[in-house]
């Protein structure tokens, strides 16, 4: 059974009167433990296909089954306790508290969590931090960090839950060439430890990290 | 639980993080809570102040003063009883436990050897100190036969005393009044002033015939006598026997006013709430004023805030808050930050109350309910105020939130 298995996915805004078509019929399958890049011009619709498959958003029509579960039909508060449980994202401007400090910010998605909690967040969240090398900054701000580092604490982030799937828009957009190395090594770590990956990339060199590449054109699959 | 634990802590996160807008929200809530926080220390001391004032009167006491309010202007008012309405009313009330005739001049001199005082002199029977519940703290009280006999007699007030006699015991010795050489037979408690200002301890005891003869030359008339019931609980049915028993005995025809008045301790609370009233009411109308803008003051900031702070909504949406989630932390940052100016309007209500008590002895009485009201009040500005913003911030979609 594919982790994420989607079917006819259609999305459409209305531009005032206009109604715009961002997707027009995406079948797709991502396999547990896939790395997948993400690829196509601007306009495509990665974005929106990530936050649909994210559950961020919901389609307009079509079927996305996660997991065995169908998330098209879900309410709102629904799909928030599916983001917490089975979802991390690392986004290209990092998106970061200002506020908060390093630990404070891995932390984030554990404040969130229904039912039993399992664990103890705190000890996770330190391994995570071990883990993207960070574990010296807890008490830091995210201004008084690299783009990188940043980067590295969103990662933390995205896994403090333990997730299924790691969404990641253009994480490496706004970081030079070596420390985008750093941090596709990071996620490609990651998908070596199990977890399923999917990036999207304008960037050839973070695509080459990726077992398969999905590219996009005109709100369609392209092959 | 722990979950409304931990969003509380992220609202007292941002509280701190963001100190501009808890300053303003704060200093705002604060202002208009200290004024409320005066109103109810003042409302609760003038009632307490009232209580008091009518417990020292004596809650089982009438007084009646000569001369009708309506009917005659102030300085003719007053004689209009005799000793012989008061020796009527002594004997027709049973109901009644002490009836006592006063009669008052004031500007009268005294003198002990070298010293002079100016002070009023109260002509009244040996029951004067046991109607105002007001002991004689040494030597003794007046006698029946001093009031019979016209004897030139005196019980000291307090301040009389350290002016003529220092540390001096004064009992036994002589003083003159009103060039009058008179007896002391004993000292008054100091009782400090009256609710009218006068000063209770410049005072000079006599009996009553002493200073209708000897002083004023008067044979009929007194100001005024006081009369103390048995049973307290019915003042009113009192005060209405009395009133049409004294009609009775002056003649006062049907349907003319009554030509003399009574001074009952309903009518002395209703005097002194009347007095603090206008305070109240101005301090009242601000003190809403200033909370109401307060609360568009939180609003706004709390909207600027909201557009400030999109993407971090949108990052906790992400990761997985709900909108009530998110509600419920920015209702928290409002209700916490009004919280805390209702603690400082609390202690800047206190220091302005101290302020106006050294200055116009202005009757203030803080009790944990001026505390509960303003703490009370701030959370209705938080919730009302804070609601809109929050419910705004709630129902931002995820992804627009993130593309801000």
């Amino acid at each position: 059974m594919p982790l994420c298995s989607l079917k006819n996915i259609r999305k459409s805004y209305s531009l005032g009167q206009e109604e715009v078509e961002i997707l027009r019929g995406i079948s797709l399958e991502i396999q547990e433990g896939e790395f997948v890049a993400l690829m196509g011009p601007s306009g495509s619709g990665k974005t929106t296909l990530m936050n649909i498959i994210g559950c961020l958003d919901v389609p307009t029509t079509g079927e996305y089954i996660f997991a065995g579960q169908k998330v098209s039909g879900l309410t709102d508060d629904e799909l928030s306790i599916f983001r917490n449980e089975h979802m991390g994202f690392v986004f290209q401007n990092f998106h970061l508290l200002p506020y908060a400090n390093v630990l404070e910010n891995v932390l984030l998605p554990t404040l969130y969590v229904s039912g039993k909690k399992e664990g103890a967040p705190l000890k996770r969240a330190r391994e995570l931090l071990k883990l993207v090398g960070l574990e010296d900054r807890e008490r830091f701000k995210p201004s008084q960090l690299s783009g990188g580092q940043q980067q590295r604490v969103a990662i933390a982030r995205a896994l403090v839950n333990d997730p299924r799937l790691i969404l990641a828009d253009e994480p490496t957009g706004q970081l030079d060439s070596s420390t985008a190395r750093e941090i596709m090594d990071l996620l490609q770590k990651m998908g070596h430890g199990g977890k399923t990956v999917m990036v999207i990339t304008h960037d050839l060199a973070t695509a080459a990290y990726a077992e398969r590449k999905v590219h996009m054109q005109d709100g369609l699959v392209s092959g | 639980m722990e979950r409304v634990f931990n969003i509380f802590q992220q609202a007292g996160a941002a509280v701190r993080a963001f100190k501009l807008r808890t300053f303003f929200c704060l200093a705002s809530i604060a202002l208009g809570i200290s004024s409320i926080t005066i109103i109810v220390a003042a409302t609760e001391g003038a009632y307490q102040r009232a209580f008091e004032i009518v417990d020292r009167f004596g809650p089982d006491s009438l007084m009646v003063l000569g001369g009708s309010e309506t009917t005659r202007a102030v300085g003719h008012r007053e004689k209009t009883i005799t000793l012989e309405h008061v020796r009527a009313v002594e004997e027709a009330f049973s109901s009644a436990y002490l009836v006592v005739p006063m009669t008052s001049q004031g500007n009268i001199i005294a003198s002990h050897r070298d010293r002079r005082l100016q002070t009023r002199v109260i002509g009244s029977t040996h029951d004067y100190s046991q109607a105002w519940t007001w002991p004689v703290i040494e030597g003794s009280d007046l006698t029946e036969n001093d009031v019979k006999g016209l004897r030139n007699v005196a019980l000291l007030g307090h301040e009389v005393v350290e002016t003529l006699f220092g540390q001096e015991s004064p009992v036994g010795k002589y003083v003159f009044v009103n060039r009058i050489p008179t007896q002391v037979v004993g000292v008054l408690a100091s009782r400090g002033t009256s609710p009218a200002g006068h000063n209770l301890d410049n005072r000079i005891i006599m009996p009553i015939t002493t200073v209708m003869r000897k002083i004023q030359n008067e044979t009929r008339y007194i100001n005024n006598f006081r009369i103390r019931f048995v049973d307290a609980n019915r003042m009113e049915n009192h005060e209405q026997e009395l009133r049409s028993f004294l009609r009775q005995l002056q003649g006062t025809p049907e349907g003319a006013p009554d030509d003399f008045r009574i001074i009952s301790p309903t009518e002395i609370i209703r005097f002194l709430v009347a007095l603090t009233g206008s305070l109240v009411a101005f301090l009242g109308i601000v003190g809403v004023m200033s909370l109401v803008v307060a609360g568009f003051v939180l609003a706004n900031l709390f909207l600027l805030s909201v557009k400030e702070r999109t993407r971090e909504i949108g990052v906790r949406r992400s990761v997985g808050a709900k909108k009530s989630d998110i509600r419920f932390q920015f209702l928290c940052e409002a209700v916490l930050i009004t919280s805390l100016g209702g603690v400082a309007g609390f202690a800047l209500g206190f220091a302005g109350a101290q302020l106006l008590t050294t200055m116009a002895d202005f009757p203030m009485h803080f009790s944990w309910r001026a505390f509960a009201v303003g703490l009370g009040l701030s959370w209705t500005v938080g919730i009302l105020f804070g609601l809109q913003p929050a419910s705004r911030a709630a129902n931002l979609k995820p992804i627009e939130a993130l593309r801000a």
